[in-house]
């Protein structure tokens, strides 16, 4: 009994030393109780409560987040590790997510939706599970975050549905919730069961720790296989990676515009973050769950991008074609995650950091289009080019930045992914990476026909009416219009943005 | 005796029932049982696990956490299915297809 006594004064002595280390998510954290509140009471006085929590939340966070930056520490027993890469991520996370806090409120406008308060809450919940994917290398905190992300996103699909009973889009936005949820919980159990069998197998949840990879050294090939595929169901869920995508398309047409922006952008830099510690944790041995690892994830890297980028061919709404765009692009990241050298992680946060800026402006044009003319179709799109110059200027640009097309920093990232292959290619000569090479130029040559098919229609094809000139009276044009001249200057001067990450 | 292999054969079992019920989806209720069986087939073995990690309790620990997000994503589940059948009157996956390519 004497002995537990101390122990414990030990144990709360370390959770206390710990807190500092939590404190960025701790902000988070009272920013989402905040915003409840502010949505029960504050909301019919000032309406705008909420989103200023918020707001507020998401900047005091990432003010400590960048505090934390050239200085390696941990905490709560290893549960979290504080070093560059995370406090770099989670800052991209939270600069991520200022837009998508404006287009929700917009979105909101536009349709006449009161009561809005719990979305910003539910934002910020989601973004404590992002960050604390970014910060975990044990599974019982990965599968936490994880789930918290899930349910997080799965109630901000559905959230508007109940708002606009009757009408066809509320409809749709069910049907896409039930997909997600019921897709979402599957992989999740799967994962559960994987991880459970990899705990039988080492005794340690940990998995960067050596007691991890000896377990995983010492199991039996087929029941390490099966656990190891299961695990990666879970994160290809999240990161929407063949064959685990097919809710991607449903869930991005169906979604509100702004939530869809949400969806295939931030969460993905998170799931990337863990993915790639645990590819750089898992293939850093010669044995033979290493090879299943860098094989699996090589395969499906040339799938990916295959099918993203050929389905995507033949869509006609905007939104289902850069959903499948937004597969091809998983693919990418999934080569840049092979290529990335350990402790030099600056191609692959340029990357993503890229891909989510031209997501966003994409979708927000998309958003703005959706509430002028009242569709998502590219056809509805003709003749709109010659009365709107400047925002198909900019809609062409981004196209040309996804495609990777110099002048736009869109190249500038696949260059430096291709390059950093390219080299690794030529250390080990394996094949199945000169592969991965191959159909990573081969499907950027294939995006060039679908994006280009937003120019055609709007500056060559002929409206059934005389195009109209559309107001410009929304967040959403400005936000596009940002993200584009921000895709020029990260092209003409990469350094601005890579300088950040070194 | 009962040993671990056991626990295993009985969990990999109801593992595969979960999945079956999963895959045969004709409701979308039945589909949430059927995670909850995947879910507590994996439970079981974390807890079959944890009898052999004395320093940590990692197993137990982690069992109750799953325990807790089961029940919160499966009440989520069930109020998006409820509003699903306001909207179509049906929580058949197989009939709510307005999505698709």
């Amino acid at each position: 009994m004497e002995g537990l006594t101390t122990q414990i004064s030990t144990l709360l002595d370390h959770i206390m030393v710990s807190i500092p280390v939590f404190k960025p998510e701790l902000i988070l954290i009272t920013a989402f109780i905040a915003s409840i509140f502010s949505s029960l009471f504050i909301d019919q006085r000032w309406k705008q409560g909420s989103l200023s929590f918020a707001l507020v939340g998401i900047m005091l966070s990432a003010y400590y987040v960048h505090a934390q930056l050239g200085q390696t520490q941990t905490g709560f027993f290893g549960m979290l590790q504080i070093d560059a890469l995370s406090v770099y991520a989670r800052l991209i996370i939270l600069g991520l997510l200022l837009p998508i806090l404006f287009l929700i409120q917009q979105y909101a406008k536009d349709n006449g939706i009161k009561n809005l308060g719990e979305i910003y809450s539910i934002l910020l919940a989601a973004t404590v599970g992002m960050n604390l994917l970014t910060i975990s290398t044990n599974w019982l905190m990965v599968f936490i975050a994880i789930e918290t992300l899930s349910i997080s996103s799965y109630i901000l699909v559905g959230y508007f549905s109940e708002n606009k009973k009757g009408t066809e889009t509320a409809k749709i936005q069910s049907e896409a919730t039930m997909k997600y949820v019921l897709f979402g919980s599957v992989c999740a159990a799967v994962m559960l069961y994987g991880l459970s069998l990899i705990y039988g197998f080492t005794g340690n949840l940990d998995f960067i720790s050596i007691a991890h990879i000896q377990g995983l050294i010492a199991a039996p090939k087929v029941m390490s296989s099966i656990a190891i595929l299961f695990v990666f169901v879970g994160i290809g869920f999240k990161l929407g990676f063949v064959p685990f995508h097919l809710w991607t398309p449903d869930v991005y047409q169906g979604a509100p515009t702004p939530i869809t922006t949400f969806l295939s952008t931030v969460p993905k830099v998170a799931a990337l973050i863990l993915f790639q510690r645990l590819f750089e944790s898992w293939t850093s041995t010669l044995f033979y769950f290493s090879e299943l690892t860098m094989l699996f994830i090589t395969v499906v890297g040339i799938v990916t991008m295959l099918v993203g980028n050929l389905i995507a061919l033949r869509q006609s709404d905007t939104k289902r074609m850069m959903a499948y765009s937004s597969i091809g692009h998983t693919g990418f990241l999934l080569m840049a995650i092979i290529s990335s050298a350990s402790a030099d992680y600056t191609t692959l946060l340029f990357y993503v950091t890229v891909y989510a800026i031209m997501t966003i402006g994409v979708f927000a044009i998309i958003q703005f289009l959706e509430k002028n003319i009242g569709s998502t179709e590219l056809a509805a799109y003709s003749g709109l080019g010659k009365s709107n110059p400047l925002l198909f200027t900019v809609f062409t640009l981004l196209g040309i930045a996804l495609i990777g097309l110099p002048p736009t920093a869109g190249f500038i990232g696949k260059l430096l992914v291709f390059t950093a292959t390219f080299d690794l290619y030529q250390h080990t000569k394996d094949i199945p990476i000169l592969l991965l090479l191959i159909t990573g130029a081969l499907t950027s040559v294939i995006s060039l026909f679908y994006y280009f098919k937003i120019p055609l229609f709007a500056f060559l094809r002929k409206g059934e009416s005389t195009a109209p000139v559309l107001p410009v009276n929304s967040v959403a044009y400005f936000i596009a219009v940002g993200c584009g001249i921000a895709m020029l200057l990260y092209g003409l001067f990469p350094n601005l943005l890579s300088g950040l990450f070194s | 005796m009962i040993t671990l292999t056991h626990f295993l054969v009985v969990s990999a079992c109801i593992f595969c029932i979960g999945l079956y019920t999963v895959l045969a989806k004709r409701n979308a209720i039945m589909i949430l049982v059927g995670i909850e069986l995947m879910i507590n087939a994996a439970i079981l073995n974390f807890v079959a696990f944890g009898r052999y990690d004395k320093i940590n309790y990692s197993g137990q620990v982690f069992a109750l956490f799953a325990i807790v997000l089961a029940a919160a994503s499966v009440a989520v589940g069930l109020a998006i299915i409820l509003n699903v059948y306001r909207h179509y009157k049906t929580i058949n996956p197989d009939q709510i297809t307005d999505l698709r390519d």
